[in-house]
């Protein structure tokens, strides 16, 4: 019959949310509450196999997790007698007439806990796949396309800074609710569309991400009823997963909505789709994102050939869309849809605002709708160009065919003359260049080609247009670059005898000096930060008077510090520091005697234990370690910086007075 | 993967009674909030039968007389894997007490 580890695993997947959502509750800590039901796994593994799965066994690895969790705080309280809640937690029976509730909130509260925005994008996906949908990170890797220690490494840092950002497991307050909701539907819907992406070919695993989304979804969508977008987002997902089997063909071709068979749309998914809409129009509220993406699947949903789609209601539905999310793909489906309910030259119009937008500039769909619409306005031989080069975008084997074939299809006068991509592929076969212009220069043409178009006559390129790539492709980026694709241009223009195509462009003027960090950065804010916690204004305090080097800094031992004479011994040399980091120094040393100075949140997880060195004796903390360190004070100074991304901790030292640090 | 399960009649099935509804009712609800039972129902016990032969075709009232053979209910669920349907279906079977059921994956549509 069935392998009973594969058993195990079903119905660990079945209630791993509700059991370390429980633990979590009484033991306060995620990280902890995931090792006593691993703990409990572990034991089923062993006695099931031999006994039988229990009758009810959701509350028979609760039970052994629970016993563990009380193990766990005997332990604790003999060393410190603390936490008088949890034993009285651990003490109630489980009968309790709200348990029910409590048991839904904990779920719930799981869910804002692992989608926290303290996480980055991919952790908070990583992580509740893990706690909610209760896959292994073997799966979860598969499911990515990444290599398994990846996805464990992920997991332990997002846990981890949960931890050091002391995040409380509590449903947000109606104030934060709002901000903190839509960061799970994200989430979600983030888990959503990597399964859809999935092509037909790939691992089951990928597209079994949808039905974990959908899973996640629906139990969000039961636990707050009254949020509107929730049920959006529900109601998107089953729409969107009903054509799973209608939008691919035999050979794994994408098929456009607009042709796809709709008796294989899933009749099902759709009603449920009509109903979780419902459900949001109930709940109430000026639509949303989810709302409004979803009422545009519902219009999509509700016609019974493309040619009955409502396109004027689905324009105005992104619309209303591009004024809440004006994302250059959204504005592209706005597009499409102007295309449909105005006539091609509208769509035409939209879509010619989006061709400058770095952005989009790799993507393949921008060529292809152009070329939708360039068509259908009768200008045949662009058209094919913008086909052409939407296939030369994509990565996708099946869909380049299709982009080709659709080229192909197009009967169009063929313009006599070299194309560009045969102009620059002599260009390139030149005997006298070497191979590092010749890398150099093919790298820059490539781009170009994939702006233009390779089958473009060469005759009928225009400064304009070579402006136009240029600059979306490389107008950011630092004066040297761009000088250096500048004048690959201009040779390749005045090898082909098209002096004028680099005409619009213009040299940069390069600085003198190396391009270091601008000055000192504007940090001030930080030192009147009282909220921030004592480490890291000790850490960055020190690190700003002393000019030392970061690893030196954070490889200071308590016994090395001179605290009278302001002065620590690293190596053979000495960090030195002012008034503000000796005022803070002995609170952060707290009666310590020896050990690293600056120190993790946590205490290592066993079977990570670090060199003896790095150890605090007195607390069992390691060293904190410099990409900790870095990430927290990106975190802190992300507001300050203009670009958004905070600094990274060399930006402390001072650059105008060199030499303090020999 | 979707799989459909059919339930069967036996003399044997004890009667429903009121700890059934209310344990059966919690666990359809359970199903459902989580996204797993797409549909379920009963059937009627007894039905119409429609049988082609050739060129004819026969309509046929029930009661029939294999009704022990009959289907009595089914769901539609959406699941991970075979186990998982398999553990599903185990716990409704703890529920109704003795009987049959059958489990089927379901392809298309």
């Amino acid at each position: 019959m069935t392998d009973p580890h594969r058993t195990i695993d079903a119905v660990w997947k079945l209630e791993s949310a509700k059991i370390i959502a429980g633990l979590t509750r009484l033991v306060r800590d995620v990280g902890l509450a995931e090792e006593l039901a691993q703990d409990a796994l572990v034991a089923a593994m062993e006695q099931w196999p031999a006994q039988g799965v229990p009758d009810n066994p959701g509350a028979w690895l609760m039970t052994i997790a629970k016993r563990r969790a009380v193990d766990h705080i005997r332990r604790a309280q003999r060393q410190e007698r603390a936490n008088e809640h949890l034993a009285h937690e651990l003490r109630r029976l489980p009968e309790d007439a709200d348990e029910q509730q409590t048991e839904r909130d904990d779920t719930l509260r799981l869910m804002f806990l692992s989608c926290h925005p303290v996480l980055p994008a991919p952790a908070r996906a990583a992580l509740t796949l893990k706690l909610l949908g209760g896959l292994s990170a073997a799966e979860i890797a598969r499911a990515y396309l990444v290599a398994e220690p990846a996805i464990v490494r992920r997991i332990a840092e997002a846990k981890q800074t949960l931890a050091e950002h002391h995040v409380r497991f509590e449903l947000p307050d109606e104030t934060h609710m709002a901000e903190r909701l839509s960061s799970v539907l994200e989430v979600i819907y983030l888990i959503f569309n990597e399964g859809y992406a999935a092509a037909s070919g790939d691992d089951l695993m990928r597209p079994g991400l949808c039905l974990e989304a959908l899973r996640l979804g629906t139990t969000l969508a039961d636990l707050t009823p009254d949020q509107a977008e929730v049920h959006g987002l529900v109601a998107l997902m089953e729409i969107q997963t009903s054509r799973a089997v209608a939008r691919t063909g035999p050979s794994g071709e994408p098929v456009p909505l607009h042709e796809q068979n709709r008796g294989r749309w899933d009749q099902l998914r759709i009603r449920r789709g009509f109903a979780a809409m419902l459900r949001a129009r109930q709940a109430g509220g000026a639509p949303g994102p989810y709302v409004l993406q979803a009422a545009i699947a519902v219009c999509h949903a509700q016609a019974r050939t493309a040619a009955d789609t409502d396109w004027p209601r689905i324009a105005s539905l992104y619309q209303a869309l591009v004024r809440l999310t004006p994302t250059p793909v959204v504005r592209l489906n706005q597009a499409v849809a102007v295309g449909m309910a105005q006539g091609p030259q509208a769509g035409l119009d939209l879509v010619d605002a989006l061709t400058t937008d770095p952005a989009l500039q790799h993507y393949h769909l921008l060529p292809s709708v152009h070329g939708d619409l360039l068509l259908r306005l009768g200008r045949r031989h662009e058209a094919r160009l913008e086909f052409q080069r939407a296939a030369s975008l994509t990565g996708n084997t099946a869909e380049r065919a299709f982009l080709l074939r659709r080229a192909e299809q197009i009967t169009a006068d063929e313009p006599a003359g070299a194309t560009l991509g045969q102009t620059v592929r002599d260009f390139l076969s030149r005997p006298d260049l070497d191979p590092q212009t010749l890398r150099s220069y093919a790298q820059t043409l490539r781009r170009l080609c994939l702006g233009l178009g390779e089958q473009t006559p060469l005759t009928s390129v225009t400064a304009d247009q070579v402006t136009r790539v240029a600059t979306t492709a490389w107008g950011r980026t630092a004066v040297k670059t761009w000088n250096r694709h500048l004048s690959t241009i201009r040779s390749f223009a005045t090898w082909a005898g098209l002096d004028g195509l680099a005409a619009g462009l213009q040299r940069r003027p390069e600085p003198r000096a190396t391009t270091k960090p601008d000055g000192a950065a504007p940090l001030d804010p930080l030192w009147g930060r009282s909220d921030l916690p004592l480490r890291e204004r000790t850490l960055w305090s020190l690190l700003h008077e002393s000019a030392a080097p970061v690893s030196t800094v954070l490889s200071l031992n308590v016994e090395d510090l001179d605290l009278d004479d302001r002065r620590a011994r690293a190596g053979r040399t000495w960090v030195t520091w002012r008034s503000r980091t000796a005022r803070l120094l002995p609170d952060l040393i707290a009666g310590r005697t020896s050990g690293p100075l600056f120190l993790s949140d946590r205490r290592p997880a066993p079977a990570r234990t670090p060199a003896p060195a790095d150890l605090c004796p007195h607390t069992g903390r390691r060293r904190l370690s410099y990409e900790r360190a870095e990430y927290l004070f990106k975190q802190a100074t992300r507001h300050l910086d203009p670009a958004g991304n905070g600094y990274t901790l060399r930006r402390l030292k001072p650059r105008d007075t060199p030499g303090r640090y020999p | 993967m979707r799989y459909l399960m059919t339930t069967r009649a036996t003399d044997t099935a004890p009667a429903p009674d009121e700890k059934l509804y209310a344990e059966m009712g919690a666990f359809i609800e359970e199903m459902t909030a989580k996204g797993i039972l797409l549909a379920t129902g009963g059937l009627e016990p007894g039905g119409i039968r429609m049988t082609s032969s050739g060129d004819e075709i026969t309509v046929t009232d029930g009661p029939f007389t294999e009704a022990k053979e009959a289907i009595v209910g089914f769901a539609l669920v959406e699941v991970r894997s075979k186990e998982e349907v398999i553990e599903l279906a185990r716990r409704f079977r703890k529920i109704v007490g003795d009987g049959v059921s059958e489990i089927r994956q379901v392809f298309g549509p």
